[in-house]
């Protein structure tokens, strides 16, 4: 991997350049409701863009799966049914300023999205979109990427990753097209540079270690000898199964698919975003729901993310950024809930509920 | 705090109740406690951080709290409100609860701040609070703290939306709830929302759009406002659940506001007063309703 230095004038007039190309910029900006919290948003100018403040809100899922999008419009004829198609190829855009949890999340999710049919509204923005993620230093009590197998420094899933360092960045070129989208930009590193952003790499994963020592990924097999494990009973009585969890949630993918008429003979076919905490989720049309109460339900998450998705994918399904604690309604805390579990796994190993 | 915790202790010991729910210390403020052995009794709290709505975990839909036995919940005047509601609409019976009431001078808009309780830091329900010390309990602890110190937030966002032409009112509305996902995370959250079925899931016939597309969101949003008038208790739990951080609190209150100017009713701690949204008058104003 190669790398280069970029100042922060150098910054500015590459974004001016993307915008002024037409390309769509997505950076972290004040929120309108709330400017002490952050959203990703596309922006117009470099001057709307806030860098390391905090993590944004929602995570980037949203701009590569949004929360309701069209799959195609439907006619009925006299024939038949016409079917129009959406576009699959979507406009080139940049992200600037993502948080490395965020971005990694986007590289787990391309597992399921390719595994049994190659989702190509998902890949046609992935395939669209260049990242430049930053080294994370807005990390709180809740972030626990590096108990994940990520950091704060992580570049997986980054096309760049910057280091900010005096006067402008580190850019670290991960990929082909994070070299050409620096090609004419930025400057040779002097060693002093790559030094100090290594120096600032290694202190970001030491505020991030201490939140959560236990590393989750260890404990899929109890995970999943452990179904009817009574701890599942009392674990979630404070989740409202609301699913903000989901919704804020860089790794959550589900979705439902829906039709819904907008005259009487043509219509939309949809897909929105869903979620395993809602009772709607597993309802069968006979009336019979498997997962009866929110116990089952949070089992459910849990058990996909630490131990369902490894196992089919290789791994977890988590990125240690901590919104599903910091949006719940309810108090549910997962660093703390994870680091329990864990303890359990290693004091209880034998196989119970069986 | 000592007294809360020797009266849990004490209905946890002699079998009055199965489990108190509670407040105990959390990651981030506090959290809902569930507390079922006399010896977990000094686990609990109570702070200006407990903004919770407890009675939220009295449905009787949610089964893995029912399967815990006869619970105790503790709440704070604006709490027992909801309880009130559910009481009135039978969700559960007055003998199946034990009601907590904890007095109290107000809460943080923010509980994971570490702010002392300020004009600026308190929440906007406290500051039309009538209820710091409510008349439905079975038990009361703590002293009366002094009046919470009011912020005019809300009632300056109700007179800006008072103010505003109704066009500019449904342009405000339409862009605040162009923002909503439908994942009805404020429904889940709500302490009044516990239909069996939500007319929102109803597909025989498709009352509402699933999708988050404007039209729908208008129409979800207005029908859970529309649902709640006269039963919305201002716990703001359906704005705190919200992942896209809407006003719904601001929305509920407005309707709640014309509620009081139009029937002269507010959602009270008595649960023998009906909602008008509950009740049938052959003297109706209206006609069409008689």
């Amino acid at each position: 991997m190669t790398h280069k230095f970029l100042s922060n004038q150098g910054m500015a007039s590459l974004v001016a350049k993307l915008i002024a190309a037409k390309t769509r910029v997505i950076a972290p900006v004040r929120a309108k409701d709330d400017p002490s919290q952050l959203d990703y948003q596309l922006i117009q100018s470099f001057d709307e863009a806030a860098f390391g403040v905090r993590l944004p809100r929602r995570s980037l899922k949203e701009f590569f799966l949004p929360p309701t999008e069209v799959l195609f419009h439907y006619r009925q004829t006299k024939t038949g049914v016409e079917i129009r198609e959406v576009p699959t190829i979507a406009p080139p855009q940049v992200i600037f300023g993502a948080t490395p949890c965020d971005v990694a999340a986007l590289e787990t999710v391309d597992k399921v999205m390719s595994w049994d049919y190659r989702d190509e509204l998902w890949f046609g923005r992935r395939d669209a979109t260049t990242i430049v993620t930053f080294l994370c230093s807005v990390m709180d009590s809740t972030c626990f990427c590096t108990a994940v197998g990520l950091g704060p420094e992580s570049f997986t899933g980054s096309d760049v990753l910057l280091v900010p360092v005096a006067g402008g960045y580190l850019a670290h070129l991960v990929t082909e097209r994070g070299e050409a989208l620096l090609q004419s930009h930025g400057a040779e590193a002097s060693e002093d540079t790559v030094a100090r952003a290594e120096t600032l790499c290694s202190e970001a994963r030491s505020k991030v270690e201490p939140n959560l020592p236990v590393i989750p990924a260890e404990f899929a097999g109890w995970l999943a000898s452990n179904f009817d494990n009574p701890v599942w009973k009392t674990v979630a009585l404070r989740c409202h199964g609301c699913g903000a969890c989901a919704s804020v949630c860089p790794t959550c993918h589900c979705f439902d698919i829906v039709d819904e008429h907008e005259s009487a003979d043509e219509g939309v076919r949809r897909r929105n975003w869903d979620s395993c905490q809602t009772s709607q989720f597993t309802l069968h049309a006979s009336g019979h729901n498997p997962r009866q109460s929110q116990s089952e339900r949070f089992r459910q998450r849990i058990q996909h993310k630490f131990s369902i998705y490894p196992s089919r994918f290789g791994e977890i399904l988590c990125t240690g950024c901590g919104r599903c604690s910091r949006s719940c309604p309810g108090g549910m805390d997962l660093p703390k809930l994870l680091g329990e579990l864990v303890t359990l796994a290693q004091t209880e190993p034998e196989v119970s509920g069986q | 705090m000592k007294e809360l915790q020797d009266l849990a202790r004490k209905l946890l010991s002699d079998g009055s109740v199965n489990v108190v729910i509670g407040y105990e210390a959390g990651p981030r403020g506090v959290r809902p406690a569930f507390i079922t052995a006399p010896e977990q009794a000094p686990n609990l709290v109570f702070n200006i951080h407990c903004v919770q709505n407890l009675a939220t975990y009295l449905n009787p839909r949610r089964k893995q709290i029912t399967q815990l036995g006869k619970a105790a919940v503790v709440v704070k005047g604006c709490d027992a409100r909801a309880v009130a509601g559910m009481l009135r609409e039978k969700q559960i019976e007055r003998g199946n609860v034990v009601i907590i009431a904890v007095r109290c001078g107000g809460v943080l808009q923010n509980p994971e701040t570490d702010s002392e309780l300020t004009k600026e830091t308190a929440s906007v329900r406290c500051a039309s609070c009538t209820v710091r010390e409510p008349k439905l309990f079975d038990h009361i602890v703590g002293e009366l703290p002094p009046e919470p110190p009011v912020n005019t937030h809300r009632v300056e966002q109700i007179t800006a939306l008072e103010r505003m032409s109704s066009a500019e009112r449904w342009n405000f509305w339409t862009e605040q709830l162009s923002r909503c996902i439908r994942c009805h995370a404020c429904r889940e959250a709500c302490p009044m929302c516990f239909c069996v079925k939500c007319t929102a899931e109803k597909t025989q016939p498709q009352w509402i759009d699933p999708s988050a597309t404007p039209r729908a969101n208008r129409a979800w949003q207005t029908m859970r406002v529309l649902h709640q008038a006269g039963r919305c208790v201002d716990c703001l739990e359906c704005e705190r659940a919200c992942p896209e951080h809407i006003p719904l609190g601001l929305l509920a209150r407005y309707v709640a506001d014309a509620v009081e100017r139009r029937f002269d009713f507010t959602a009270s701690d008595d649960p023998s007063v009906a909602a008008p949204i509950g009740v049938y008058c052959t003297d109706d104003d209206e006609e069409f309703i008689r």
